[in-house]
């Protein structure tokens, strides 16, 4: 019989070769495929050649990746280091450099019509970094979700029932006077706070993300001190999935127009209202709600996933 | 002239408020247990902050920044003493050697054990 | 000495000593052999932090500054809460904050009978 090569060599080439006879009795069983996997790997491991094979190959595998780590972690500084180079230096006037942040700040008022420069730039110059972020954020909920979350499909049985629940009353704060009578005084106090650094995101430093941490903020405080039932009464996961997606959806078509307009040229006609009044800056308002909120959701649904497990009621 | 009087105010406030503040520092390093220091904590919390705003609200250019001033020191007032509740009790609950540096008194909680 | 250079003697100063009070508090921070002297030097700093952030916005004469500082208030805050729940477990025999507290003040957020009232009747 000629070998495979020797055929394509000669011209005597068959594809119908590469592909065996059909089987004539059918396929073994998996548990019986199983069992001669079982059988195969306990011959292997009784063999007194397996150790030191083992062995052999782990201290190879070592020392072949603290090779290539080291080697590859020094080429990739030195690559980068190279680029970095080109930079001028530190506090040097370089005109290239710079031209991009000298027209935010010299025509930043007029063009987004925001007193805060920075707030301008993330949600009118750079709105679609923003949008990134807030997606980011609630994508960072979700695993977390999906990492974490208890419900029926993952308990395995009574007892880890009963540990999630003895927790969640082993390290409650819930109970105390002090803390119950702080809270009800402080956390509609620090609600409203976190509207007006929220609603403020165009006059001073502020704005949605900050605004927004400071609402969960006052969100845990409240879980902590009046128990979690109270805030399950209002804040149940389909009140958190519909708000964040209303947000992020506003979010997406509300700055869907620069797409259009920006590129070509066409002047939008969102007005941009007087510097220092609380409705100016176009569109800048409204999205600064909607990123607070989204933020908001996420650090009460960290704190009550790593708490409980869950987001809002049980349902059972 | 009242340029100088406020920076007069400004000053000695100050300084009080930094006296305060050094008493409680000096308090946290010298005293022997740690609920003992917590009472130097609150020195700074309450009489520190207290003279120090106190010393700004007089050199403020604007109402709206003595309005914040006050906001922070009611803030500043009503969750120190929960914070230092809430460190006795960590002190109280985690100590398994307690009675060493406090003194014990016969009353009818004993009766209970203790956890 | 103008007015201006005074107060930004006075200013500067604080400032000095504050850094320096915080810095002195870190050492025993680092030393003190519990968890409460840890949590109360951060806690103390916070404040002096809060005092020193007051100070900077009269400085820089930015009214804006004091909101920070707020901020920074309200997270301490929450970081002291957050860690006693995490140092303090809650005894059901004596009640979670004192036997008093637990018997007389009951907020009506944990119901008798359903599934905490069964846990704890498990227990005994």
């Amino acid at each position: 019989m000629k070998n495979g090569w020797q055929k394509f060599l000669d011209g005597e080439f068959d594809v119908m070769d590469f592909f065996p006879e059909p089987a004539e009795e059918p396929d073994l069983s998996r548990e019986a495929v199983k069992e001669i996997r079982k059988e195969e790997n306990r011959r292997i491991d009784e063999d007194p050649r397996t150790r030191k094979v083992v062995a052999f190959e782990r201290r190879s595998f070592r020392i072949i990746y603290y090779f290539v780590a080291v080697v590859s972690c020094v080429v990739f500084i030195g690559v980068m280091l190279y680029g970095v180079s080109f930079l001028p230096r530190y506090g040097q006037e370089n005109a290239w450099a710079a031209e991009v942040s000298r027209r935010y700040i010299e025509k930043g008022l007029e063009e987004t019509g925001a007193l805060n420069i920075v707030a301008g730039m993330i949600l009118d110059y750079r709105a679609f970094d923003t949008l990134g972020e807030s997606h980011v954020l609630f994508t960072a909920l979700v695993l977390v979700m999906v990492l974490l979350r208890r419900d029926k499909k993952n308990q395995q049985s009574e007892v880890e029932d009963y540990y999630t629940i003895r927790n969640d009353a082993y390290f409650r704060t819930a109970g105390d006077l002090i803390l119950s009578k702080t809270g009800t005084f402080l956390v509609p106090c620090i609600l409203v706070y976190g509207l007006y650094v929220l609603l403020n995101g165009q006059l001073s430093p502020g704005g949605g993300f900050s605004g927004g941490a400071v609402m969960g903020a006052a969100m845990i405080i409240f879980a902590a001190s009046s128990g979690f039932d109270r805030v399950d009464r209002f804040f149940s996961l389909k009140l958190s999935s519909w708000v964040t997606f209303a947000a992020l959806g506003f979010y997406s078509f509300a700055k869907g127009y620069v797409f259009f307009t920006g590129a070509n040229g066409i002047h939008n006609g969102i007005p941009k209202g007087t510097p220092g009044a609380i409705l100016s800056g176009g569109l800048i308002l409204p999205l600064d709600v909607a990123v607070g909120v989204v933020v908001a959701c996420t650090m009460f649904g960290f704190y009550s996933l790593f708490r409980r497990g869950r987001i809002g009621g049980s349902g059972k | 002239m009242i340029g100088w009087i406020r920076f007069g105010l400004t000053a000695v406030f100050l300084i009080a408020g930094l006296v305060f503040f050094a008493g409680g520092a000096a308090g946290y390093i010298r005293f022997g247990y740690s609920l003992n220091r917590i009472h130097a904590g609150g020195l700074g919390d309450t009489a520190g902050l207290f003279f120090v705003l106190l010393a700004l609200a007089f050199s403020a250019g604007e109402l709206m920044d003595i309005l914040k001033l006050g906001l922070l020191l009611l803030f500043m007032w009503s969750t120190s003493p929960t914070s230092s509740h809430f460190l006795s009790q960590i002190e109280y609950y985690t100590n398994t050697r307690l009675y060493d540096h406090v003194e014990r008194e016969e009353s009818k909680e004993d009766e209970n054990g203790s956890c | 000495m103008t007015l201006e250079t005074a107060y930004r003697l006075l200013y500067i100063g604080t400032l000095l000593v504050l850094a320096a009070l915080i810095g002195i508090m870190l050492v025993r921070s680092i030393i003190g052999p519990r968890v409460t002297d840890r949590i109360l030097a951060i806690n103390m700093i916070g404040t002096m932090v809060i005092a020193s952030i007051a100070v900077l916005s009269q400085y820089l004469m930015e009214g804006y500054l004091l909101d920070v500082g707020l901020i920074y208030a309200m997270i301490s805050f929450v970081s002291v809460l957050i860690l006693a729940s995490v140092y303090i477990p809650a005894h059901p025999m004596r009640g979670p904050f004192g036997k008093e507290a637990f018997r007389e003040n009951e907020m009506r957020t944990e119901p008798k009978t359903g599934k905490k009232g069964k846990a704890r009747r498990k227990r005994r």
